[in-house]
């Protein structure tokens, strides 16, 4: 055997493998360093088949935060506890992924979320307690009172399925009871695959659901001072500072994430979107919440990095009274329904009558828009939106009640003269 | 029957004669690209209506390779030999080996377009669809073209079969480093397969520069047996880990998980390569170098 054969073996047999072996200690730790060859491959083999189809899905992901620190789409896609499994195309996933899947490593957020009005109660509030479990509706009553443990809204069964699935529940599923035992979808405001704090942190992410007349936060925060630097600034902004890291020179004026969640230089950061509530505004009578004093403490630390302790002690106090003053709007307008209803003026039946309309109106839209308006620096809000109409329903409201009174009046005389008039009449056929 | 005999016999034989045996490997690989191609592309769904042609040319290219055999005979026709019948079968055979070539080319381009082509990185070609694989129907045109065109007893047709083996192997070594790198090299077994394919190129390239050093055929045919048993062994692992995978439906866990007929591209490498350095062997002995470049490596000891 000649020495140039056996060499030219040896030697690139050899490099051939080491070369092998380099390349491959190239590649990333986060491709090789997981728990099973799935999880390796699924780092670049699902995205093989889903850049051809559904390929927006594997560009939103690239653009995400999870991407950029290795988390692959069976990290997320995994079946967790209580899941249904689909088999697909070699890889076993979760056939619908929930909350249950992000809290695998999120845990504290997910247990935040689930103290909030975002998680059962906003489902209850459409659907009534139907579908949540009987620890689900003892754990969220602890929280919120009445909120969960519910029948379903009155509208529901007069507005029917096609109207609350397609509109009321796309907002309100945030806090669906899922199959699996979880609550709520931590997609509704991260966005599936972006997984983008920086998302959540829009104000327009918030206004698809806290928008229109009966809760108008979108508008009303882009008519506020907040809204309006935001829209001027944002460019300038880094909306993708990580939460725990946040400064005011990321986001030197506030979206609504800033004031309801961010932890803001130090602040603590919270998914229960309630911690910084003083007062039940979304009520008819807005009360005070059992967390006022707290709520109002954790606010005002957020406030204190932009305002001075006066402004913001005049601004509670004026907010304040706007709440006061609403509350006694609305306490006529439940003095007048009140009344008819004990006089059996109206049907036990909700939503059968043009008044009900007017008086759900009344503190629904326009009561909701003049306080959330006053806590949210909203002045035409407050005026024009908000009390203007207040005045303009509660006036409505007396002359409908009044109109009410009227007809069965007539009715009562009609009744009694028709009953008259049938007692003078002959009981017996005449006979010839 | 004395033994002078028998080996007359065996040497007359046309199933002994390595361009027959290379033509017939040829028209069994080529056949058996139909099942594993549409196997490999039934993952896919066949998406693309692309992925049935070679299925197409696989089923068709086998009968008409057949077909030349029955109208020319068994062994290959060269240019400029035989007329009529043998004639036809010639362009038959190289109708097929330049459509195997375009076939695998073409496969090539259309598997890197997945990916490959948007970002060029490393990621993309261990993750985008085998792309080395179609060039197995260029190595079978090659081959197809090589018996047509080349004198089958010659040395240079012998190096040029063990060129096509070499190349096959070079493809085993990426395909194996990549498949398996999608796995992370997750079991510490899946080297084996980069390991043995990396000794069989650089033995077969050891043999293309000295022909005729025999004691370094011999160590390249025993590397060519091992390279049988790494095939087997693979396709042993693979069927293992598909057995075991999750999927309810087995169909699914061979479908979707180790690829079944992939290990046994050694075996069958090694079979090609066997049977070139057989010829290499003959030719040899034969003594009838037909390119000055030959006659210069026969004359250079």
């Amino acid at each position: 055997m000649s020495f140039r054969g056996v060499f030219i073996t040896i030697f690139l047999g050899t490099a051939m493998v080491v070369a092998a072996f380099m390349l491959n200690a190239r590649r990333p730790a986060s491709v090789k360093a997981q728990p099973t060859a799935a999880f390796v491959r699924a780092t670049g083999k699902c995205a093989e088949c889903h850049r051809q189809e559904t390929s927006a899905v594997v560009h939103e992901f690239e653009m995400s935060r999870h991407s950029a620190m290795g988390v692959n789409c069976l990290d997320c896609h995994q079946v967790t506890k209580g899941q249904k499994a689909l088999d697909h195309r070699g890889f076993t996933i979760a056939k619908t992924l929930t909350a249950a899947n992000c809290q695998t490593c999120h845990p504290t957020e997910y247990q935040q979320f689930l103290r909030s009005r975002h998680a059962a109660p906003a489902w209850a509030a459409v659907s009534g307690k139907e579908g949540f479990t009987a620890e689900q509706i003892a754990f969220s009553e602890t929280f919120h009172k009445g909120a969960v443990d519910r029948p379903a809204n009155p509208l529901v069964a007069r507005e029917g399925f096609a109207a609350v699935n397609k509109g009321c529940l796309k907002c309100h599923e945030v806090g669906k009871p899922n199959e699996d035992g979880s609550i709520g979808s931590c997609t509704a405001c991260h966005a599936r695959h972006a997984s983008s704090v920086e998302l959540a942190r829009t104000p327009e992410t918030c206004g698809a659901c806290h928008m229109g007349p009966d809760h108008s936060q979108i508008e009303i925060y882009h008519e506020s001072k907040h809204g309006i630097l935001f829209n001027a600034q944002k460019a300038h902004f880094n909306l993708a500072a990580r939460p725990k890291e946040l400064t005011t020179k990321d986001m030197p004026v506030p979206t609504c994430a800033t004031c309801h969640m961010s932890g803001l230089e130090g602040l603590k950061v919270s998914h229960d979107v309630t911690e910084r509530l003083s007062y039940w505004l979304f009520a008819a009578n807005s009360e005070k919440r059992p967390t006022y004093t707290q709520g109002q403490v954790n606010m005002k630390e957020t406030c204190l990095k932009c305002h001075t302790t006066p402004r913001i002690e005049t601004f509670y106090k004026e907010a304040e009274a706007v709440v006061d003053s609403t509350n006694g709007i609305v306490k006529q307008a439940d003095e007048i329904i009140k009344k008819l209803r004990e006089e059996k003026l109206l049907t036990a039946e909700p939503f059968d009558e043009p008044i009900e309309y007017l008086y759900f109106d009344l503190w629904h839209y326009f009561g909701r828009t003049a306080k959330h308006g006053a806590f949210m620096g909203g002045a035409d809000f407050v005026q024009w939106h908000g009390f203007y109409e207040l005045n303009a329903k509660i006036v409505e409201l007396k002359r409908s009640a009044e109109e009410i009174r009227q007809a069965a009046k007539v009715k009562d005389l009609t009744k009694g003269k028709t009953e008259g008039e049938d007692a003078s009449k002959p009981t017996s056929k005449p006979t010839d | 029957m004395r033994p002078s005999q028998l080996r007359s016999r065996l040497t007359d034989s046309p199933l002994t004669d390595p361009v027959v045996l290379v033509e017939l490997f040829a028209l069994s690989n080529i056949a058996f690209l139909a099942l594993d191609v549409g196997f490999a592309h039934l993952i896919n769904t066949f998406a693309h209506p692309a992925e049935w042609v070679p299925v197409g040319f696989s089923l068709i290219a086998p009968i008409v390779l057949v077909a030349a055999m029955v109208i020319g005979g068994i062994h290959p026709t060269l240019a400029n030999q035989g007329s009529g019948q043998r004639r036809i079968a010639r362009y038959l055979g190289l109708s097929m080996g330049w459509g195997a070539i375009i076939v695998g080319i073409a496969g090539l381009l259309l598997h890197l377009r997945s990916a490959f082509f948007g970002e060029q990185t490393l990621a993309n070609l261990v993750y985008t669809a085998p792309f080395v694989a179609p060039l197995s129907y260029t190595g079978i045109g090659f081959l197809l073209l090589l018996n047509r065109m080349v004198v089958a007893t010659s040395l240079e047709w012998a190096r040029w079969v063990v060129l096509l083996a070499l190349g096959g192997f070079v493809g085993n070594f990426v395909l194996t480093l990549a498949d398996h790198a999608q796995n992370g090299f997750f079991q510490p077994s899946e080297w084996i397969g980069v390991v043995a394919s990396a000794w069989a190129v650089s033995s077969l390239c050891a043999v293309l520069i000295y022909p005729r050093d025999n004691p370094l055929l011999l160590m390249a045919a025993v590397m060519m047996v091992a390279q049988m048993g790494v095939g087997v062994l693979g396709a042993y692992f693979h069927v293992m880990a598909d057995l075991r995978a999750s999927a309810p439906r087995l169909v699914d866990r061979f479908l979707y998980g180790a690829p079944l007929f992939a290990p046994l591209l050694f075996a069958d490498l090694a079979m090609l390569a066997l049977v070139a350095l057989w010829a290499v062997a003959r030719s040899k002995a034969s003594l009838v170098p037909d390119s000055p470049i030959l006659i210069e490596a026969f004359t250079a000891k």
